[in-house]
This record gives C-alpha cells, sequence and structure tokens, in this order.
C-alpha cells in the first residue's frame, strides 16, 4: 500500500513537472509543422506592450501584437512601411493633426478574455486605450517617454485621474476605423514611434482579464500568437487568421545584389507567416548557445560568441567564414544602430561646470586631453573583435543624418597633445581628480575599466585616483546615473528609430537627470538647436543642424564617442531569412521559411 | 499521541525561526538589495514617474508595515505578483518547483545511493588498492567545479562535436522517454560532483562505525561482509546520513539548481530565484526565503522522527 502510495506521489509530481511552462503548452508535437527555432542571448521578462524596451521583449511583441507602421523588411536605409494602417498618415498642413486609417476585419486572437472566447475585431479605440496605458501608473509603463508632452490633452487626461472611458482631447477614434492624433508640436519621429512595441495594439478585456500577469500572456492580433513562455523560451504558433498580403519582395525592398544567395527569391508571391511555430530560445551562455545551434536540430540562429570568431572566420576584415561554416550555415555581418560611448558628468565641479571660469577652462582641458588618451582602436580590437564601427559624436552610421566626411581627430590617440593640454592648464598627477568609474558588476566592464585606467595611465593620470565602483546591478548602476553620483557614465544607447534626434536628445539640457542626459550637458546653443531640430520634417536643413550640434558635443569634450558594434549573425542554411533585427526588429519573422529538404535521388 | 505532541512543541519552536529568518532577509532585502525602480523605469523618466514606480512598488511605505504584509504573505501562501514578470508568484513556484524537482531528484538519490555504495566498499577495503581508487575518484570529482562538469558532459554526451546522444538543451517533456532524454545528461554531472563530496563524508562515517566494538564481535562470529556492512556498519550509521541528507532537501526542493538550468536551458525555480536575487524582485525572494525557512522547520521535524524510526532510543521528548 505505502509502496503505491509512492508511485502515486512520483506520478503527480511526474505529470506535474512535464509541460511545465507558463501559458501552458499543447506538447511537444512538432511532427509535420514547420517549425523556427530563434536564440536569444537574454530572456524578456514581460510581453506587455508597456513594457516593451528591451529588443528581447519587443521581438515577441511585434509578432504577437499588431502595430500601426512597421519597417520594411529588406530596404536599406531602413524604410516606414504600413502594418495595421492603411496608409501612411494624411498629416495638417502645421504638422499637428495625424489622420490613421486601420484595416477593418482585423481581429484579436481568441481568447478567455473575450465573450465566449472568441477574439473580436481590432478598432480605433484599442489604439487610444493602447497608448494612453503608458500614463495609467498601474502599467508601470516604460514607454510614455515616448510621447510625453507630445499628445494633446494626455498629461492632463492623466492629472485628472486616467479615465480610460474619458479619453485624452488629443486621442479621438472618428469611427471604429479612423484615429486622430493631435500633438502638441510638430513631431516628425512621430510615425517612428508608432512602430515600437510601446505601440502595440491590446485589447482592454484582456489587460482587464489578466491584470499584472497580462505581461505573459499576450492578446494580440499579430502573425503569431504566444502559447508558451518562461525563462528558458518563448513558442509561438502561426495566427491562422493573420490578414493575407502576398510577399510582393520588391516592394519590401529586395535587391537582387545585397540578398543574393539567402533564398529569399523562393517567399515571392506567397502568404506569411510561412512557418506553422517558432521556438525562440533565451540563452546567455555562450558555450550552450553554441554547443545548441552547431547540434543541426536544435536552434537554427545565433548570434556568433565572440570567442568563436577564431574557429569561425578565416579573415575579420573582410569577414569571410571558412569552407565548412560556409557550406553550412548563412552569415550576415550587421552594424548594430547604437553608440557605445562615455561621457563626462557635467554637474561634477571637478570634470564639468565650475563657479570659477577659469577652472570651468581647465576641466574642459582635462576633458579634451583624456579624449584625446583614450585609444579606440585598442577598445575595438580588445573587446569588439576589432570589427565595431568608429564615429565622432552621437550620430552612429546607421541613420541618414550620418556624415562619412566629418572629422575624426576625436577618434585619434594623441598622447603627445593631451600631455601638452594639460601641462598647458597648468594639471600635474598631483592635482588632478579622483575620477570614480561605475560599472554594474561583470568580468568584461572590469576588464575594460583597467583598459581605460592603463591608457589615462600614459598621461601621467595616477591609477589610484581612477576608482572603480562596483554596482550589483544594471538597475543600481542606473541609479547613480539618474541620481547624478557618478562623474563618468560609460553607456550603450539602442536606437528607437532611424533618426539621430534618438541620440542627440542625450544631451539635450532639459533632459538632465534624471532623465537620459546623464552627462547634465547644457549648452544654450545646442539646446536651441535641438528645440528648433524637433519640430522639423527631415531634410538637408535639418541633417545640417544635427551634424551642427554633433560638432558640438565633438568640441565640448563632454563624451568620449564613439562605437557602433558589428554582430556576426549565423543562421542554418535551411533557413530562408534575412533575419536583421536592427531596427526592423521583430517585423522579420513573419517572412522567415523553411526550405524543403532535396527530393531523395530514386 | 506523544509524535503529535512533540510535533506541535517542535513546529511551534520553529516560529522564532522562521520570524528571524523573514526578518534578516528582509531587512537585507530592503536596505541593501537592487532598487528595482531604476529596471523598470523608461529611457527618459521624470522625478514624478521615479516616485510612481516607487509607490507600485510599495518602497514608499513604512517597512514595519511590510514586514507584517510580508507575514501574512507567508501564513496565507499569497506573495502577490513577481515584480519583473508580472506572474503571480504562487504560480511561479508551483510551475518551476516541480520542474527544480523532477531535474535534481534522480542525481540527488543517485548521488547519495551511490556515495554511500562506494563509501561502503571504500570503507571495507580501507588503506587498500580499492580504498585508494575510490578515493581518488571522490578528489577528482570533488577538484573539478560543477560549472566545467556542466561544460564538459554537455560536450561530450549532446553536442557535435562529441557524442552527439542527448539534447543540448530544453525541457520538452511530455512522456518518460522524453524526461530521460533531457535528464539524463543533467543527472550525470549533478552525480560526478555531488559522488566526490558524498562518498567522501559516507566514508568517515562508516569508518568512524568500523572501529566499534559491536563490529569487531560481529566480525568474530563471522558474519559475512555484505550482511556486516548493512546490518551491523550502515544501519548504526545512519544518523548522521540522514542529517546530511535531510537538510540538503529544502535547497533541492526551492533552490533547484542554477547552473544546471540554465546550461540546459530548464525552466526550474534555480534560475527564477537567481534572477529575482540579481534584480531585486522583492515578492519572488520573499516566498523563496519564507518557503525555505518553513520547509527547514518541517525538515527538522521530520529528522528528529526518522532518528526514531532508525535508532528506537532517541527519545522524542
Amino acid at each position: 500500500m505505502r509502496v503505491r502510495k509512492l508511485i502515486l506521489f512520483i506520478a503527480i509530481c511526474f505529470a506535474t513537472a512535464c509541460g511545465g511552462g507558463s501559458g501552458g503548452g499543447n506538447g511537444n508535437g512538432n511532427a509535420g509543422l514547420k517549425v523556427y527555432k530563434h536564440s536569444f542571448d537574454q530572456a524578456p521578462s514581460s510581453l506587455d506592450p508597456a513594457q516593451a524596451a528591451t529588443t528581447y521583449s519587443n521581438f515577441i511583441i511585434l509578432n504577437a501584437y499588431d502595430t500601426l507602421y512597421s519597417y520594411k523588411y529588406l530596404a536599406r536605409p531602413y524604410e516606414l512601411t504600413t502594418n495595421l494602417a492603411t496608409d501612411l498618415p494624411q498629416v495638417s498642413d502645421d504638422g499637428l493633426v495625424y489622420t490613421i486609417r486601420i484595416q477593418p476585419g482585423v481581429f484579436f486572437v481568441d481568447d478567455p478574455a473575450f465573450p465566449d472566447g472568441k477574439g473580436r475585431e481590432v478598432t480605433a479605440a484599442d489604439f487610444i486605450y493602447s497608448l494612453q496605458r503608458h500614463f495609467h501608473p498601474q502599467s508601470r509603463s516604460q514607454g510614455a517617454w515616448v510621447w510625453q508632452g507630445r499628445i494633446a490633452g494626455l498629461d492632463a487626461w492623466k492629472e485628472a485621474g486616467s479615465d480610460y472611458d474619458n479619453p485624452a482631447t488629443g486621442l479621438r477614434a472618428l469611427d471604429d476605423h479612423t484615429i486622430e492624433v493631435t500633438l502638441t508640436r510638430p513631431y516628425p519621429q512621430f510615425v517612428h514611434t508608432l512602430t515600437m512595441g510601446f505601440s502595440a495594439i491590446v485589447p482592454r478585456e484582456a489587460v482587464e482579464h489578466y491584470g499584472r500577469e497580462f505581461s505573459i500572456r499576450p492578446v494580440g492580433s499579430g502573425p503569431f500568437r504566444v502559447v508558451r513562455f518562461d525563462s528558458a523560451r518563448a513558442v509561438m504558433e502561426k495566427n491562422p487568421d493573420y490578414r493575407k498580403v502576398p510577399v510582393d519582395l520588391a516592394a519590401l525592398g529586395f535587391d537582387p545584389q545585397l540578398h543574393q544567395g539567402f533564398g529569399l527569391e523562393q517567399i515571392e508571391g506567397r502568404t506569411p507567416p510561412f512557418v506553422d511555430r517558432v521556438e525562440v530560445q533565451f540563452i546567455g551562455e555562450d558555450a550552450a548557445r553554441w554547443n545548441s545551434f552547431t547540434k543541426g536540430d536544435e536552434i537554427q540562429f545565433a548570434k556568433i560568441p565572440t570567442e568563436q570568431f577564431d574557429t569561425v572566420l578565416t579573415s575579420k576584415n573582410p569577414i569571410t567564414p571558412r569552407p565548412e561554416f560556409a557550406a553550412n550555415y548563412h552569415m550576415l555581418p550587421i552594424l548594430a544602430p547604437e553608440v557605445i560611448f562615455m561621457n563626462f558628468n557635467m554637474d561634477f565641479e571637478e570634470f564639468g561646470y565650475n563657479d570659477d571660469p577659469e577652472r570651468e577652462e581647465r576641466n574642459k582641458a582635462l576633458r579634451c586631453a583624456m579624449i584625446k588618451t583614450f585609444d579606440w582602436q585598442a577598445r575595438n580590437e580588445r573587446f569588439y573583435n576589432g570589427i565595431g564601427r568608429l564615429f565622432p559624436g552621437v550620430i552612429p552610421p546607421v541613420v541618414p543624418e550620418y556624415d562619412p566626411d566629418a572629422p575624426r581627430d576625436s577618434l585619434e590617440r594623441d598622447i603627445e597633445g593631451a600631455k601638452a593640454l594639460l601641462a598647458q592648464h597648468g594639471w600635474t598627477p598631483d592635482n588632478l581628480p579622483k575620477l570614480v568609474y561605475g560599472i554594474a558588476g561583470s568580468v568584461k566592464q572590469r576588464q575594460m575599466y583597467e583598459q581605460f585606467r592603463g591608457m589615462m595611465g600614459e598621461i601621467g593620470y595616477p591609477p589610484e585616483k581612477i576608482e572603480l565602483k562596483q554596482y550589483a546591478t544594471f538597475g543600481d548602476v542606473s541609479k547613480a546615473w539618474k541620481l547624478s553620483q557618478l562623474p563618468f557614465v560609460t553607456k550603450s544607447w539602442g536606437l528607437d528609430y532611424p533618426d539621430a534626434e534618438n541620440t542627440l536628445q542625450l544631451f539635450y539640457g532639459p533632459n538632465g537627470s534624471p532623465g537620459s542626459n546623464d552627462a547634465n550637458f547644457a549648452n544654450p546653443e545646442y539646446d536651441r538647436l535641438y528645440a528648433q531640430s524637433s519640430v522639423m520634417q527631415p531634410g538637408p536643413e535639418r541633417t545640417a543642424i544635427y551634424r551642427r550640434m554633433n560638432q558640438i558635443l565633438v568640441d565640448n569634450c563632454v563624451a568620449i564617442t564613439g562605437l557602433a558594434r558589428t554582430n556576426l549573425l549565423m543562421w542554418h542554411d535551411d533557413v530562408v531569412a534575412y533575419p536583421d533585427r536592427n531596427i526592423v526588429n521583430g517585423f522579420w519573422l513573419p517572412y522567415v521559411d523553411i526550405a524543403e529538404p532535396p527530393a531523395a535521388t530514386p | 499521541m506523544e509524535l503529535l505532541q512533540y510535533a506541535l512543541r517542535k513546529l511551534l519552536s520553529g516560529i522564532p525561526l522562521v520570524l528571524g529568518v523573514t526578518f534578516i532577509s528582509f531587512v537585507l532585502m530592503v536596505y541593501f538589495g537592487p532598487d528595482k525602480t531604476y529596471e523598470l523605469l523608461g529611457k527618459n523618466p521624470t522625478q514624478q514617474q521615479i516616485e510612481e514606480i516607487r509607490h507600485e512598488l510599495g518602497y514608499d511605505r513604512p517597512f514595519v508595515v511590510r514586514y507584517f504584509d510580508y507575514l501574512r504573505e507567508l501564513v496565507t501562501l499569497d506573495f502577490g505578483h513577481s515584480d519583473s514578470t508580472g506572474e503571480r508568484v504562487s504560480r511561479l513556484l508551483l510551475r518551476t518547483i516541480p520542474i527544480s524537482l523532477a531535474l535534481v531528484t534522480p542525481g540527488f538519490i543517485l548521488g547519495n545511493v551511490l556515495g554511500i555504495v562506494l563509501a561502503l566498499i571504500a570503507a571495507y577495503h580501507r588503506g587498500g588498492w580499492i580504498d585508494k581508487l575510490i578515493m581518488t575518484g571522490a578528489v577528482v570529482g570533488m577538484s573539478i567545479s560543477f560549472l566545467i562538469a556542466i561544460i564538459a558532459f554537455q560536450l561530450i554526451f549532446s553536442s557535435s562535436y562529441g557524442l552527439n546522444l542527448f539534447p543540448v538543451r530544453g525541457w520538452d517533456v511530455y512522456s518518460l522517454s522524453d524526461y530521460l532524454r533531457y535528464v539524463t545528461v543533467p543527472t550525470l554531472a549533478t552525480v560526478f560532483v555531488a559522488l566526490g563530496y558524498n562518498t567522501r563524508f559516507y566514508r568517515a562515517v562508516l569508518v568512524e562505525e568500523m572501529t566499534r566494538d559491536h563490529v569487531r564481535t560481529a566480525r568474530a562470529f563471522g558474519i559475512p561482509p555484505a550482511k556486516l556492512l548493512y546490518k551491523n556498519i550502515l544501519k548504526n550509521s545512519l544518523i548522521p546520513i540522514i542529517t546530511r541528507i535531510m537538510f540538503s532537501i529544502p535547497l533541492v526542493v526551492i533552490s533547484g539548481s542554477l547552473l544546471i538550468e540554465s546550461y540546459f536551458g530548464i525552466p526550474g525555480v534555480g534560475k527564477v530565484t537567481y534572477d529575482a536575487i540579481t534584480t531585486g524582485d522583492q515578492p519572488v525572494l520573499k516566498a523563496v526565503v519564507g518557503l525555505t525557512a518553513v520547509l527547514f522547520v518541517f525538515t527538522l521535524l521530520l529528522t528528529d522522527i526518522l532518528y526514531k524510526v532508525v535508532d528506537p532510543r532517541v527519545s522524542l521528548k
């Protein structure tokens, strides 16, 4: 009897452990299904569009939900296109009123949150609700900054108690399929913000039905529906009711030269999504990810770990794979839309602004000397395999405003020049100020600190004066930045949209701590130009202003800039895809296909 | 009746332990743990948004109120929602603990059973080459870090560079054969490392028992080796063995195995706990710490009862 009970207990435990994972699951039944297995080096913590702050969460959110706009799968430079919207918005002459039509007959997936479990049609009111959620404190939104102060009446709506039944004055549903958004001032990047995961359209019923757990139970109208999500993976299945739009490769930006060899021609005219199931594995450990990728029947896509570069490549310049890898895998080097930089916190009178004009001038000389001393080539070689792209200032090469002819002096190492500058302004090893270098605890960050300290040592900066401060988590170091507690901030900024405004705002005075301007840079000319350009449509005049602002940053020696990583992506050769997740993010996933194996020869 | 009274007394005496553990851990979480506020903020936050998040997280409430809330949550087993994922904590634990249990139980059982068997053999042949061979193996197991063992076993048994027999990672368990496919390599790695520590410990316990008078007497009576090892030595060594095994259980149940889960892509409670520690997810941490303390109290009780079972001389008074 006892033995029977024990067996029963073990059986119950086993049954519970089987199929473990949130959102249930329907068995591993991949047999007969077309399955694409992707991998990430981190797991998203939330799939609620209000918290779509990372590439990882965006990737899944953009496939579970609809946004009004997206980016063309293959077009480079990146180009906006419609998604749920029927056309690009009609904009009033003053640039303040946007009228957007959305497609009729689009339905949310079936879910218990709806009456009878049947998904209802997506309407203009859903978009308004979704945007307003960012301004409701209980949503814990990480995306309110995108529209804060930009949409008429939204801030007042929040102040008045965030009543969803009385929408903000600037958000109106003219009918079930027409949205009107009134801005407080022109916002040229507005349509870009409507491609972000933050703008994904959610049904109010599901938010209210699942409450806080809405973050793990997405209910959208996108090409896939999430059937399982936990710390190890997310599983999505094709949404059978997703709108049928056949692929027009030319319209998607297909370039026969650029995209040659990826097999993309075979999706022409077919209706996405092409795979029945997508499994996204979250694998933080490089060794495990590489083993899984090369195994053959597990993950089909991976970012190549740095330590595998020599195994995979015969040359890094140009990037050339070894024959055995070239034969079995596709490879794509992709320049990340980002800026890796270090800025001085101008709030610190030892390095930045000072009541004493003479000291302020000396501080500037010190910053400029440190910039001259920093060796970007060495940083690139040591930590980015020598394939990162260097550029002056904060306008990275992926945006149209990038200036390939801009002076590159700020990237060149000049030890003698730096020493002369220090001597000219009376800096000696004895009177150089202490610099606290804050990092979130990681070996790589620590190595970067040591490299930085070594470089500064070459101009006589005493090593004991460059002090390391380690924080347990990114949240803690972020807190130190936001509270302006660190004189030196090491950071990377991923672009939210392909417009240099997104990085230039990092130095806009009114965005000072706790805002995104961790440098607390406040330059009247820069701020004036930013304000002027922020309401201008893209064009040569705006580009000239952007470049002028970039030069102001360089001239003021406010930051050591800049680098963008080149990521090396690999995927199995039976996967038909162009998996560039930069800017396009998850929008490419519906176009992924798995090629049929060649028929056996009789 | 005596057992019931003892159990009640023991459980009551465990209350100060639980209070102490929860209080100290809560002080650490609140005053020394990561501040979740700045992970939940957007890229360009205002002071008002910072305050709203702090309010949502309950950080603006007095410490004492928050601590009593914690105790209430522990009693009702309702720890609210994870601050990271939003998932209800009770659901999160119910989902992940069985997976961790299924993952670590075979390694835990095999590691202990094989450890005892090898220790018996080594102890019986004390000083001989068999003993030395087993002890050398144990030292090797102890000397290799768990991380290295995991990577090596994964490479040897799962990857295309090795035997390619098992999956590198995953937990698609819907049948016994699935279970065996996914659990084998993690179990081998666990057993390899655990065996070293266990064999050395159990051997020391058994060797001490072998020097007792009753063992010498039994040998004089000509009792066969197997019977001697089982009845006269192992049974009389059970108190320290039970202690070691029982006190490992709460950690096995709640903490799981972070490294195993991370490397093999298994969504167990170890990874969840680690993430909660590093991100300051207080609702999850409170649940894990509180439940571990409660489990320890029950383990203490169960251990005492087992002492009585294996040694009738032990009194429960």
